[in-house]
């Protein structure tokens, strides 16, 4: 089918990753309708913080299945080999799986009974015998990406770097997150290296190159284009987000040099965010070559935007200091985190499994029609979840930051607009339904005929 | 200048960088800013419990995936950083509270998960510690702060008909997104004509 058998392999990935999403998108609507109902949450199981926990923790898992399935598949193409051990590929997929049971299991029974399941830090909920367990798991899959790497035919081309540098760049700044410290202070500290070093330098990284890739792939623009605008934009993704890192660091303790610091940093990041707009724009308008799946351009172009847009123009808003002080903790933060995170990984991984998927199944002649709806849908409902919180937090900030009402009091003015995000949330889940569907119908249909071309060839 | 250079630069000034500014945070964390947590402690029949515990007990509960601390967090229930200070520096109040819970609001009975009373005391403990915190002014004072008793508004129940606040935005902003969806539908199609 192809010459790169263990590209197969990766289809689990993605199947995988875009139905955790849908699990991940229905723990999101039962909070929403906790916000709306809070003493329904009490009496059952999954209370708030369970849920919460949940959707952040799925998040993860899917977005890490997204990405080394995407690594995987794009991987042999350019190191112009087959990857090294394409058993690890398979037993990494399924502890990863076992993991995440796990994870789900010790939240909904073990929170707050045992530390070493549950440790409770947002984003870090899974205990410390998840996180070792996910570290050496992840481990695995860098090991198996050099040493395919080094045994490559081709020289190292700059994509499949910053690739490699995101997998690594990815596990080592989950591990200062799980020490621990006494303060705080500390912990805080450390906390955001996971978070921020991940959405706003190794997961950037992964998109950069990803996005690098398949424009290479799929347009007929010079190599070294590409290249060039990769490495500029790379280059100061890590320049303004390494130390942009500041702006999580104005209130919780740490000293005032992070006021200057994160604010002056962190303000340039949408720079190489518009930047990979901009050259994704002039490569696809420069571009003579017909593109003949348009499900991936829409999730390509729909993640270039929603990064600048999301990521970019949405947290330049609340990264000065002179706001932050104000908008910090408040509906402003989730409005943000629900542009930035759908808006550029989400459409990332859709994007690749649209690329991937048809290919493994030989179905490149699939129709767009569900995959593009999908698409529009995902975007109607994120933007309307998006603008309802955005006015959520501009009245949060107004009553509870300035008036100084109390929070619970203003949790009651925010109800209409809880109920407007609810309606966004179930828009985006019924996309998600779709694309899902669609990207299962794509690769199911195949594995039968494929079944009878090995049984011919018996 | 070659590719790799340039992302090397980029990587390693910043990263370099972040060595001595976070030297400086750290040293001012345990130095003069911000007491040392095993140093804070309070009492109840007899016995001292410090901050350190305080803080395990809090990750361990979950308490974050609810509330904020020092702004980060969940945006459910509200930041506990100066909790403290609101509750009026009462102790077995706020021991009590986090015992009890506010079923009505949406926090479950910390009893309900096991806690224990030394558990609760603990936390107490954690929580006079990040009420000590120097986070810079933040979260600044505020007319919420209120003397010893945990906030008295109950959470409103759910009521379709508020949603009519808000429809005219809602029609707004979805004639807008399909203006944009349609706009860039036909210029595509007028294209590939
Ligand atoms: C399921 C979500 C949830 C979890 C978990 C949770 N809380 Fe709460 N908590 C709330 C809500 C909602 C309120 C608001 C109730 C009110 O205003 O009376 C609240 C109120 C409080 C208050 C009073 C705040 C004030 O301003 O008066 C304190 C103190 C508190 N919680 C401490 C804790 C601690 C400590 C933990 C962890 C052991 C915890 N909570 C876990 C939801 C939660
Ligand atoms: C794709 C890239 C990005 C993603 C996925 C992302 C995601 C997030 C998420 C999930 C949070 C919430 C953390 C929490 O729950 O406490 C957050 C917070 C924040 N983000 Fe981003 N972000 C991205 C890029 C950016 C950029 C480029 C900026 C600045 C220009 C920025 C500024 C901020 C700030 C200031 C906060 C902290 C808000 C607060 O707690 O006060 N983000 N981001
Ligand atoms: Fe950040």
């Amino acid at each position: 089918m192809s010459e790169y058998p263990s590209k197969i392999k990766t289809r689990k990935y993605f199947i995988t990753a875009i139905l955790l999403f849908i699990v991940q998108m229905l723990l999101g609507l039962i909070m929403s309708v906790d916000v709306l109902a809070r003493d329904s949450s009490t009496n059952l199981p999954l209370t708030f913080d369970i849920l919460k926990a949940l959707h952040l923790n799925l998040m993860v898992l899917w977005l890490l299945l997204g990405f080394i399935g995407g690594l995987y598949y794009l991987l042999p193409a350019e190191a112009g080999r087959d990857i090294k051990h394409p058993r690890l590929i398979d037993i990494q997929f399924w502890s990863l799986l076992l993991i995440g049971i796990g994870i789900i299991i010790s939240e909904i029974f073990f929170t707050g009974r045992n530390w070493w399941l549950v440790e409770g830090r947002e984003y870090l909920e899974a205990g410390r015998f998840w996180d070792i367990l996910l570290t050496a798991g992840l481990l695995s899959v860098v090991y198996n990406v050099i040493a395919t790497i080094f045994e490559s035919r081709n020289k190292l081309s700059s994509p499949i770097l910053v690739l490699a540098a995101g997998a690594i760049g990815s596990i080592l700044m989950y591990v200062p997150g799980e020490i621990w410290f006494d303060s705080i202070v500390a912990a805080e500290y450390f906390r955001w290296w996971v978070v921020h070093y991940w959405v706003e330098a190794s997961f950037e990284l992964i998109a950069a190159g990803v996005i690098a890739l398949i424009l290479l792939a799929m347009t007929q623009v010079r190599r070294e284009i590409i290249e060039k605008y990769l490495a500029i934009e790379v280059a100061l993704i890590l320049l303004t987000g390494i130390i942009g890192q500041g702006h999580h660091y104005y209130w919780i303790g740490t000293p005032g040099i992070w006021i200057f610091l994160g604010g002056l940093f962190s303000a340039l990041e949408p720079v190489p965010l518009f930047l990979m707009v901009w050259s994704a724009y002039k490569d696809l308008k420069e571009n003579k070559k017909p593109i003949p799946n348009k499900v991936v351009l829409y999730m390509i172009i729909g993640a270039t935007l929603g990064n600048f847009v999301g990521a970019g123009l949405w947290g330049f808003i609340h990264t000065l200091p002179q706001i932050n002080f104000f908008t910090h903790g408040t509906q402003i933060t989730s409005s943000h985190a629900h542009f930035a995170t759908p808006g550029t990984y989400l459409l990332l991984v859709i994007g690749i499994a649209y690329l991937a998927i048809p290919e493994i199944s030989g179905r490149l002649d699939f129709s767009h029609y569900r995959g593009k709806i999908g698409f529009w849908l995902l975007v109607i409902g994120f933007l309307n979840m998006i603008i309802a919180l955005m006015i959520a937090g501009v009245i949060q900030v107004y009553q509870q930051r300035i008036e100084g009402l109390s929070f619970m009091s203003v949790q009651n003015t925010l109800f209409p607009y809880f109920e407007w995000r609810l309606i966004g949330g179930l828009i985006a889940f019924a996309g998600g339904l779709l694309i899902a569907y669609d990207l299962i119908l794509i690769s199911t249909i195949k594995v039968k005929t494929e079944r009878n071309n090995i049984n011919k060839e018996i | 200048m070659n590719n790799n250079r340039l992302i090397l630069i980029g990587l390693l000034i910043p990263a370099i960088l972040m060595i001595p500014f976070s030297i400086i945070s750290f040293y001012t964390d345990f130095a003069n800013r911000n007491p040392d947590p095993l140093s804070v402690t309070v009492d109840f029949d007899q016995n001292a419990y410090n901050a350190v515990e305080g803080k395990k007990a809090f990750e361990q509960y979950q308490c974050m995936d609810c509330h904020t601390i020092v702004g980060n967090g969940a945006y459910f229930a509200p930041d506990l950083t100066t909790v403290y200070k609101r509750i009026g520096e009462n102790d077995a109040a706020l021991s009590n509270f986090i015992l009890s819970g506010a079923s009505a609001k949406g926090m479950q009975p910390m009893r309900d998960r096991g806690m224990t009373e030394d558990d609760a005391y603990r936390i107490t403990a954690f929580l006079k510690y990040a009420n000590m915190l120097d986070t810079n002014g933040w979260p600044g004072a505020g007319s919420w702060e209120r003397d010893g008793n945990p906030d008295s508004t109950s959470a409103k129940k759910l009521d379709f008909f508020d949603i009519w606040q808000v429809v005219s935005g809602i029609v707004f902003i979805n004639v807008l997104i399909f203006a944009i969806i349609l706009a860039y539908e036909n210029k595509k199609n007028d294209r590939e004509a």
